[in-house]
């Protein structure tokens, strides 16, 4: 059985945990340095077990060396993003963080692929693949997986069809300037424009672009996790399983799109060994556009935080 | 909730496998009929015997029984009942002791279960889609076809295997006739949403869309004296499940047309989207020239077989 470590068991680290049990396809550690409650979490997850039919094995600890020989660690501590916090604000409070755990990781379980999915993603994965000094394919963020599945809701409701079989991508950072492909965006194979009509998709992306902090909105004290927690777990079985599957990651490009020396959210085969492919696509002139404004955007934070400015 | 029930007619490879697909969904009582009564009933039991292993023990009843009483009131039937085609056997003579199969599920199900959803396997499937429509005077959405999710989880499956990719990105779209006349889309085939056009060349393209079409011929040549079942079954469960739980699942199946796509009073393979209404909507596509002419061609394969069909028996 593969081992999987998540690192953080807030309400991201220990929802992944739920969903991978669920799942069954892998042995799940919880690390928190808060005392006791990763392995109070761990617990409550085990007890559930029986009913949910599930018997891998979920154990809490405080100790990070336990992470060691890890075949995929997920970085999920950090704080959230606030209402109107940008990028760079957000990069300050959790990089130290994001940083520490990556040398753990490096020490402790240096050929884990590692799935980063605390704030800001892009930043945040290419400081972590940096930091571990390993192949860019070893590590990925969760941001396009998590406006994805967001779609494909939303494309389900308002045709009144089955999710399962709609989908879309979406590439550039993992932010509000990210570009959703309208034509990968399809139900059984049958674009979601052709069902839908043009204007009414355009809302359904807006909806999705913006469904972060509408969530935010509504729940108040707290903000999304189940759809990246299912996100995550839906990377951490392509990647147990080895399935292959063609999912929208943050990733370092070198050249892809145009980009280089920035992880940036793009569609990649994910596997055993982390992301074995990216596919470049032929982009319309528009989202050619707005692919490069947004990538534009993210290197002058990158920058930015670079040159100490932020 | 009231229990649901589903009742397949036909007990053989795909009948029973079909069955052991539903069961381990666990969504409905299940009644196997087949004139062969006590091997039907042998089923039953065997499957009722992996229930604790699987899953399903006490929460779903399966019965085995040659008895079409049995079925009364389900909320879905399958017809699977019918011959292969046994070398030697002229395709008319198969086409009309088939029909007599159907014909007489049909009218099984019009006496114990009238407000089934019908869905049809039996070969040649267009054709039997009609008889059973014909024969059960149901509501024109109410029967329909498997066809159209075989042929595309066979394309789904080649075209992952190309690429190495994973089953659950690719989605397909395979409309026409189930036989070699079907009409595979590449356009529509994706993976994650992107048209596999953009993933592969042509060629590769043209090989599977021919190993799709041969697709049950290339298991039958394997296994020499059977045809395909696993498949088949999964599609079926597929559809039953689409309509159990109504998922309002957009899947192509044959449903009879009325126009749509320019075809009349026909069942042929067409996106549909599948509830418990049954075939709920009929989507209706753009197609390009050459896609409307094979969707053609295959419309009128299906056509001729149905007026041979006319010739042998009166509608009812």
């Amino acid at each position: 059985m593969k081992r999987i470590s998540i690192i953080g068991s807030g309400n991201v680290g220990t929802n992944t945990a739920f969903f991978i049990a669920e799942t069954r396809t892998a042995d799940v550690l919880l690390v928190d340095i808060k005392d006791g409650i990763a392995a109070g979490k761990a617990l409550d997850l085990m007890e559930a077990g029986p009913v949910r039919g599930y018997a891998t094995s979920i154990r809490g600890t405080v100790k990070i060396d336990d992470i060691a020989g890890s075949d995929v660690v997920i970085i999920a501590a950090g704080v959230t993003r606030k209402p109107g916090q940008q990028r760079e604000d957000v990069y300050r409070e959790n990089a130290p963080i994001v940083r520490a755990i990556a040398q753990d990781i490096r020490r402790l379980a240096p050929g884990a692929v590692v799935i980063n999915v605390v704030e800001p993603i892009d930043l945040l994965t290419l400081l972590v693949q940096e930091t571990l000094g390993v192949d860019r394919s070893k590590v990925m963020g969760v941001g396009g997986l998590l406006s994805s599945t967001r779609i494909r809701f939303l494309v389900s409701k308002a045709l009144g069809v089955s999710p399962r079989e709609v989908t879309g991508l979406i590439i550039g950072p993992h932010h509000p300037s990210m570009v959703f492909l309208k034509d990968t965006i399809r139900v059984s194979g049958i674009p979601a424009e052709a069902l839908l009509g043009e204007a009414r998709l355009r809302e359904l992306i807006e909806e999705a672009r913006n469904a972060g902090d509408a969530i935010l909105k509504l729940a108040q004290r707290s903000s999304s996790f189940y759809a990246s927690c299912a996100a995550t777990a839906a990377l951490v079985e392509a990647i147990v399983c080895n399935t292959k599957a063609l999912l929208p990651v943050s990733v370092r490009c070198e050249g892809e799109y145009g980009i280089k020396g920035l992880a940036i959210g793009v569609p990649a085969y994910i596997g055993e060994s982390g992301v074995t492919g990216i596919v470049e696509l032929k982009l319309s002139t528009a989202d050619r556009k707005a692919f490069d404004e947004a990538a534009a955007a993210l290197r002058t934070a990158h920058d930015n935080i670079n040159a100490g400015v932020a | 909730m009231s229990k649901n029930k589903v009742s397949i007619i036909g007990a053989g490879n795909v009948g029973a496998t079909a069955t052991y697909y539903i069961a381990e969904k666990v969504i409905a009582d299940l009644v196997m009929v087949d004139i062969a009564g006590g091997m039907t009933q042998a089923k039953a039991v065997d499957f009722l015997h992996a229930g604790p292993l699987r899953g399903y023990d006490v929460s779903i009843s399966i019965v085995g029984t040659s008895d079409f009483a049995q079925i009364a009131d389900s909320n879905v039937v399958v017809i699977t009942a019918g011959l292969p085609r046994k070398p030697g056997m002229d395709r008319m003579d198969l086409l009309k002791v088939n029909a007599g199969i159907v014909k007489q599920a049909a009218r099984a199900i019009v006496e114990h279960a009238p407000n089934a959803i019908v869905i049809v396997v039996s070969n040649p499937l267009d054709i039997m889609c009609h008889v059973a429509l014909r024969s059960t005077g149901f509501d024109l959405r109410h029967v329909v076809g498997m066809a159209g999710i075989l042929d595309s989880t066979r394309f789904r499956y080649f075209v992952a295997e190309q690429l190495g990719c994973a089953l659950s990105s690719v989605h397909a779209m395979v409309l026409g006739g189930h036989g070699d006349q079907m009409v595979p889309l590449p356009r529509l085939t994706t993976v994650s949403g992107v048209p596999i056009t953009e993933l592969m060349d042509a060629a590769t393209i043209a090989r599977l869309v021919d190993r799709t079409r041969k697709g049950g011929a290339e298991i039958v040549s394997l296994l020499k004296t059977g045809s395909a079942y696993y498949a088949p079954a999964a599609s079926v469960a597929d559809m039953v499940e689409a309509v159990i739980t109504d998922r309002k699942h957009l899947a192509p199946c044959a449903a009879y047309l009325r126009g749509e796509y320019g075809i009349d009073d026909l069942f042929i393979g067409v996106p549909t989207i599948l509830g418990k209404n049954g075939v709920e909507r009929i989507i209706e596509l753009e197609l390009l020239e050459d896609e409307r002419t094979l969707l053609r061609a295959s419309a009128d394969a299906v056509r001729k077989g149905v007026e041979e069909l006319n010739t042998f028996f009166k509608p009812t």
